[in-house]
């Protein structure tokens, strides 16, 4: 299966420019010419792969278009809630658990729900989709494309974070159920108790001095060696602080989910060469920690350094905002190019798969979305979109 | 004791061939044809009346739930695992749903506790008939119940026990295996001479593949998400309900996982429930996956479970498979293939008389055999004394 797309603007290195001609042949990009600089021409892919590719070819004519990589959002709940039919069904938190590090949100994922065709529509390819913030140490989150019938199928990384939450939510949920901890201080002291016992184990793990596996602890190891980051659900300025003191106490590899407060903060998290997904933006101040919360923090963190990505955590937000969330960011002094790095170059650098997602180059996975419009206006609407070069989307 | 059913009959290849004998002595067939001539000690001229295997329900919680009461056996509801439980500690054989379950011509049933917790306890085959659980057993440890989405949710939601997702309903379940697994290596280093643990104990065949995991999973995913536990800790897997279970036949199929079908005459209750077909037993069984139907009694009467079958003929399968997915297929499902499920030699003396076609809803249950033991509901069966 080969398709090629012909003329339009692509986003490419980082600007938009245009178009000869991208080759996608089965799930990779294979060519990519450019009129400016002819000559540039992307290495064909191996001829393995290049087998029986001759046989359909589909050519779509771009003019008009804007071509760009698939948007990612990378920090979703996508059919934890599903289909709306809302807490008689909810999975997204296990509110009795308090310690989860153990669950997946891979078990509960349904490819079928509604949302993975908002995601299409509106131009996004890959989501994170991870447990909710009810507690303090909330399990691991999975990596997806937004096309396919089961999970199983359409999965990039089962595991790719471990959730931690920080602020009013764990200490709102076990303070309401008159359980530990109804305090920062609390939440801060289960998630270092819990790092600590996991540092221990692997000690005895290694010495071979122990029998009896702990699922949790095992869950937990990945994160202490360092194979798979935090995610840190942090409103507010101080719980942004606490969760990068905990993150360096233990040397643990750290993301900032939510990241309200940061522009508070930036100098700090520009040194820290900080990793934020912004968001969800589009929500009202409907609690303290969010009281803060300005349109600005995405231009102010990039400029200080930060690898910045947006999202709309659905089901918090509506998921074909996400590029409503990055115009906004433009509005308030954002630049575009930088706006659509934050949908997509930085979201998969955050995820850790910058090397297969997030651009348009060759031997990346085919995730392209071709737009009527600029992708930043509200207006526009996608036409083509392909995931791992299948076409999940066609409206002329 | 012997038994001979004379004139009846029985299906061959999905036929009914008329006139035919069958000689049941000491609770098991003997012989079957249309030349058969001994001294029997009971003669019945069956006027060529329907005859086929007694009907089997692979999966119920027939007589754990006591008729007339409030008084439910079913379910240990303020536990979050009981893979301890077994039903014979808890069938009440006496009780009237054993008569309603022989009038339905069920001869063999899965008795399994209810799925409202991840892990429910151990499932057992018996036969419908005895005073006492323990006459008709086949096989006490038949497998472990487990249970996936919506039940076990509500359940923990009601009692704020921490399985109140998906999410942790799978790892909850990882997690006893994970327990087990160890449980079982350290077990057989002779040298630690630690305590049992008794739910542990329970679960040890299912961890060495002796019993499958039987997995009431009613949506597409977490049918998957069974198969995907099952196939990290290497455990045999049996998907019970499977509403969903069509959308998954090419999977079901290529992994060769049977399911336990059903209850689908119930109305669309919950979420879960939405995708519900009668056409999922055709759908299956074309893609190449065992099917057995059931009505889970008492989620819906034990009697509607030739309802079943004849629901998925109305719905485009043919009549040969749906009664097999009653009597044959369960059996194979259950393991009790060698026993029951056919009328052959050597079969156990399981029978049910029908006055037409079984799948036809207006035809009489005529009589019941079951390992000899006769059951006679109609004034048009002359049972005579031989000899």
């Amino acid at each position: 299966m080969k398709t090629v797309l012909e003329k339009g603007q692509i986003f490419y290195q980082g600007k938009f420019q245009e178009l000869e001609k991208l080759i996608i042949e089965n799930d990779k990009i294979a060519e990519i010419s450019i009129v400016s600089n002819k000559l540039k021409k992307g290495k064909a892919l191996p001829a393995a792969t290049k087998k029986k590719s001759d046989e359909i070819v589909e050519t779509i004519d771009c003019t008009g278009k804007y071509i760009v990589p698939g948007f990612i959002d990378p920090h979703t709940h996508i059919s934890l809630e599903q289909d709306g039919i809302g807490h008689a069904d909810s999975d997204t938190n296990e509110v009795f658990g308090l310690v989860t590090p153990q669950i997946k949100a891979y078990d509960a994922v349904k490819m079928r729900d509604k949302a993975f065709k908002d995601a299409i529509n509106g131009g996004i390819t890959t989501v994170m989709i991870t447990p909710g913030s009810a507690n303090p140490i909330g399990g691991q989150a999975c990596i997806v494309k937004t096309f396919g019938r089961l999970i199983d199928e359409c999965c990039i990384k089962d595991s790719c974070a471990m959730k931690f939450a920080f602020g009013e939510n764990p200490k709102g949920v076990y303070g309401n159920q008159k359980k530990f901890p109804s305090t920062r201080m609390g939440t801060a002291a289960v998630i270092r108790e819990w790092l600590m016992k996991t540092q221990d184990y692997l000690k005895r793990k290694k010495n071979k001095e122990f029998k009896e596996r702990d699922i949790k602890l095992e869950a937990l190891i990945p994160l202490i060696e360092g194979k798979i980051p935090v995610r840190a659900h942090a409103h507010q300025a101080d719980d942004i602080i606490t969760a990068y003191r905990i993150a360096q106490e233990f040397n643990l590899d750290i993301v900032f989910d939510h990241c309200t407060e940061g522009h508070l903060i930036s100098k700090e998290l520009g040194k820290w060469k900080a990793k934020a997904v912004v968001g969800p933006s589009l929500t009202g101040r409907s609690k303290p920690e969010v009281a803060h919360k300005s349109f600005e923090t995405p231009k102010i963190l990039t400029d200080e350094g930060c690898v910045v990505a947006l999202t709309t955590d659905y089901p918090v937000i509506s998921i074909e905002a996400l590029n409503v969330t990055a115009a906004l960011a433009v509005k308030y002094g954002l630049n575009e190019d930088k706006a659509i790095k934050c949908l997509t170059e930085n979201a998969a650098f955050i995820l850790g798969l910058d090397k297969r997602l997030g651009k348009i180059e060759v031997g990346f996975d085919a995730d392209i979305v071709v737009w009527n419009g600029h992708p930043l206006d509200t207006r526009s609407n996608p036409n083509y979109v392909f995931i791992d070069g299948i076409k999940a989307l066609e409206r002329k | 004791m012997s038994i001979i059913f004379n004139n009846v009959r029985i299906i061959k290849d999905g036929m009914f061939f008329p006139s035919q004998k069958v000689l049941v002595e000491n609770g098991e067939i003997t012989m079957v044809g249309s030349n058969i001539h001994k001294n029997v000690d009971k003669i019945i001229d069956c006027k060529q009346k329907y005859l086929i295997p007694g009907l089997i329900d692979a999966h119920s919680h027939i007589g754990l739930t006591e008729s007339y009461s409030y008084n439910d056996d079913t379910s240990e509801i303020y536990s979050e695992f009981t893979p301890q439980l077994r039903p014979l500690d808890g069938i009440k054989m006496r009780d009237k749903a054993l008569d309603d379950a022989r009038r339905a011509g069920i001869t063999s049933t899965l008795v399994c506790p209810s799925s409202n917790l991840p892990i429910a306890g151990v499932c057992s085959i018996l036969k419908t008939n005895g005073n006492s659980a323990d006459v008709g057993l086949i096989v006490e440890q038949a497998g472990i119940l487990m249970s996936f989405g919506e039940l076990p949710k509500i359940t923990s939601q009601k009692n704020q026990t921490a399985n109140s997702t998906r999410m942790s309903i799978a790892a909850s379940i990882r997690e006893e295996l994970m327990k087990v697994q160890d449980y079982s290596i350290s077990k057989q280093n002779k040298k630690s001479s630690r305590d049992r643990n008794f739910e542990f104990e329970a679960l040890l065949p299912l961890i060495r593949g002796e019993v499958p995991m039987r997995a009431c999973a009613h949506r597409a995913e977490d049918i998957m998400t069974a198969i995907r536990i099952a196939e990290e800790f290497d455990l045999k897997i049996v998907i019970e309900y499977g509403t969903e279970a069509h959308l998954l036949a090419d999977i079901l199929a290529e992994k060769q996982i049977p399911v336990v079908l059903g209850p689908s005459l119930i109305p669309r209750i919950r979420y879960e429930l939405n995708e519900k077909t009668f056409e999922s037993a055709k759908i299956l069984m074309d893609a190449g996956v065992k099917v057995a139907l059931t009505c889970d009694s008492p989620g819906l009467a034990v009697e509607t479970l030739r309802i079943a079958a004849a629901m998925a003929v109305q719905y485009g399968l043919d009549e040969r498979r749906a009664l097999s997915a009653i009597t044959v297929y369960p059996a194979e499902i259950l393991g009790i293939e060698e026993r029951v499920g056919k009328i052959r030699k050597g079969y156990d003396g399981d029978l049910a008389l029908f006055s037409g076609h079984p799948l036809d809803i207006r035809s009489r249950m005529e009589a019941l055999c079951i390992d000899g033991d006769l059951y006679v509901y109609s004034d048009d069966i002359k049972v005579e004394n031989g000899l």
